[in-house]
């Protein structure tokens, strides 16, 4: 069963995720730009980031037949950082043009602060002028709360909820979104966020409609193969292969084709795997015989 | 500088709705310049196409481009780097933040722009990019490299390193147009070691080697000529085979000895082609 990965950061995962990720039937992955750990203290490591997502993480994961797509964003940590804020939004539009960016995202809230709200606002406007659907983090913290806020800053700002997947998700706030019409995303975490049984539990209660699972994987405690871990737990739970195939396949590419980028028909086929473009090259592969 | 007509290109090959799309960027991109152009450049392999261009051969002054190697939203973005005024500073910005497509799509275009410090700084980067499509955009189905040569920044042993980076990845000799009149003893040295390091680890030779070698032979080059002339692979007999008549058309000093080769295997050559370049260089 094919895999669409819809959210990852790729940056600060091994080579061995990617052909872990492939043999376990991921097809494609989409890299939400985010923190990197350590607050960043000008606009131009931001540059550099997002002309790796757009330029050398799309060519390391293709190396696996893996279609690599990422939004953009200023996320929410660093949205209330005078010294990169406004000018990370100047560059956005830019890069908000490229051809394997399929959204505006991580963009919401963390701290809950005014300047969040702030550049949410303004990265909501961004994704309208753009036509993209947008990726929202919602708090780890005071989540109920924070999730509300979210919700009511995207209704003030006349922002399509069908063109919002609101992520990190658990128990309480599925009752919160499932209503709205937008789409409720899951980080399923070895030990935080979500575990992989309560995962099941929600799907049970709720089904699979407007609902995604990903791993949230990152350079922290997390395991690129939380979605097909998951996938097992689900069909050993009786959910049948047609409706699992709409939670990991189906779901993720019909959302993130809202902005008219997303190729379907290109996306059937693996990416296109020529390893001799860096075995020869004498780069990452480091001269293995890619045939081998 | 006007090597072909990119709007009568792409009204042929485009349809009208998509044609009207790229006159609609190409005065988004007139009026706002570089900084419009920013925005447009990647979007147009999605809004224009990436259909390719019928294979003409396009000549004007000292350029010479296969078109054939082009695709729409290629043409395209020549059009729209030449209307937005791009200069060195601007192509060497959008290289820098371009995503895969933007900077096949520059760097293409540097086979029909003059060449400029500009042009040498992005062969520098395609000699680092680990992404062949890059590299052949830049240095394939052009002139450009030969063109180059002698330009500030570029000199003789930069581009041998390019032809050692094609020979790397395979790319026939062909398709850098022109390369094979700036062979020289250095460059048949670099290619030869190569070869020698491939054959050590069993692994495949780049067949042109024996054309460019034969060219400005070095320590070794006979040998490895007339050595390919019993090879099992077709390509590598044959380019020994015309290596060797390249060879003989500028240095007849060692005719009678290598003559003695070529009418050994000519009997016993079973492919025609091979037999018709055995036979040009019998007759050096």
């Amino acid at each position: 069963m094919r895999i669409f990965e819809p959210h990852i950061h790729m940056f600060s995962r091994v080579t061995d995720d990617y052909e872990r990720m492939a043999l376990a039937g991921v097809r494609a992955v989409l890299e939400p730009a985010f923190w990197l750990g350590q607050n960043r203290t000008t606009v131009g490591t931001f540059v550099d980031y997002f002309d790796t997502l757009i330029g050398w993480e799309r060519f390391r994961a293709q190396q696996f037949g893996i279609h690599h797509f990422c939004t953009m964003a200023l996320n929410p940590r660093e949205a209330n950082d005078d010294r990169v804020n406004q000018a990370v939004i100047e560059v956005l539009p830019r890069y908000l043009e490229k051809d394997g960016v399929l959204g505006v995202g991580e963009i919401g809230l963390d701290d809950q602060t005014k300047k969040e709200e702030h550049y949410f606002l303004a990265q909501l406007a961004l994704a309208k002028k753009h036509d993209l659907p947008v990726l929202v983090h919602t708090p780890h913290r005071d989540k109920k709360k924070g999730f509300q806020r979210c919700i009511d800053l995207i209704r003030d700002a006349a922002f399509p909820y069908e063109r919002v997947l609101l992520d990190h998700g658990n128990e309480e706030t599925i009752k919160i979104t499932r209503e709205l019409g937008c789409v409720s995303g899951f980080s399923i975490y070895p030990f935080t966020k979500m575990d992989t049984n309560r995962m099941v539990a929600i799907v049970k209660e709720y089904g699979v409609e407007r609902m995604v699972i990903n791993s949230a994987a990152d350079w922290g405690v997390s395991d690129p193969l939380m979605v097909p871990k998951t996938m097992v737990k689900l069909e050993q739970a009786g959910l049948r292969p047609a409706l699992i195939e709409q939670l990991v396949w189906g779901n993720p590419v019909a959302f993130f084709s809202q902005g008219g980028r997303l190729d379907v028909a290109r996306l059937e086929q693996p990416a296109n795997i020529d390893r001799r473009q860096t075995f020869e090259g004498n780069s990452v592969l480091r001269g293995q015989d890619p045939d081998a | 500088m006007n090597v072909f007509d990119v709007q009568a290109s792409l009204r042929a090959l485009l349809p009208a709705e998509r044609f009207l799309v790229f006159e609609e960027l190409r005065t988004e991109v007139a009026a706002g310049g570089v900084k419009a152009l920013q925005v447009v450049l990647p979007a147009l392999p999605r809004k224009i196409g990436r259909e390719q261009l019928p294979p003409e051969l396009a000549l004007e002054g000292d350029v010479s481009v296969d078109l054939g190697a082009w695709r729409a939203c290629d043409a395209a973005a020549l059009e729209l780097l030449h209307v937005a005024q791009a200069g060195d500073d601007a192509l060497r910005e959008l290289y820098a933040h371009g995503d895969i497509e933007e900077r096949a799509m520059v760097l293409r275009s540097l086979a029909c722009r003059p060449v400029s410090a500009g042009t040498v700084a992005l062969l520098g980067e395609v000699q680092r990019t680990n992404v062949q499509s890059h590299f052949e955009a830049a240095i394939c189905d052009s002139n450009l490299v030969a063109r180059s040569l002698g330009r500030a920044g570029f000199a003789q042993a930069d581009l041998d390193r390019l032809v050692l980076k094609a020979a790397f990845l395979g790319i026939e000799l062909v398709r850098l147009f022109d390369v094979h009149r700036h062979a020289n003893p250095e460059l048949s040295r670099m290619l030869q070691d190569l070869a020698t390091e491939r054959e050590a680890a069993g692994r495949a030779v780049w067949r042109d080697t024996a054309r460019l070698i034969a060219r400005a032979p070095t320590a070794g080059t006979l040998a490895r000529l007339v050595g390919g002339l019993e090879h099992g692979d077709d390509g590598t007999r044959l380019a020994a085979a015309e290596g060797l008549d390249a060879l003989l058309s500028r240095d007849r000093s060692q005719r009678d000895e290598l003559h003695l080769y070529l009418r050994e295997r000519l009997p016993r050559e079973p492919r025609a082609e091979i037999r018709a370049a055995l036979e040009r260089a019998l007759a050096r």
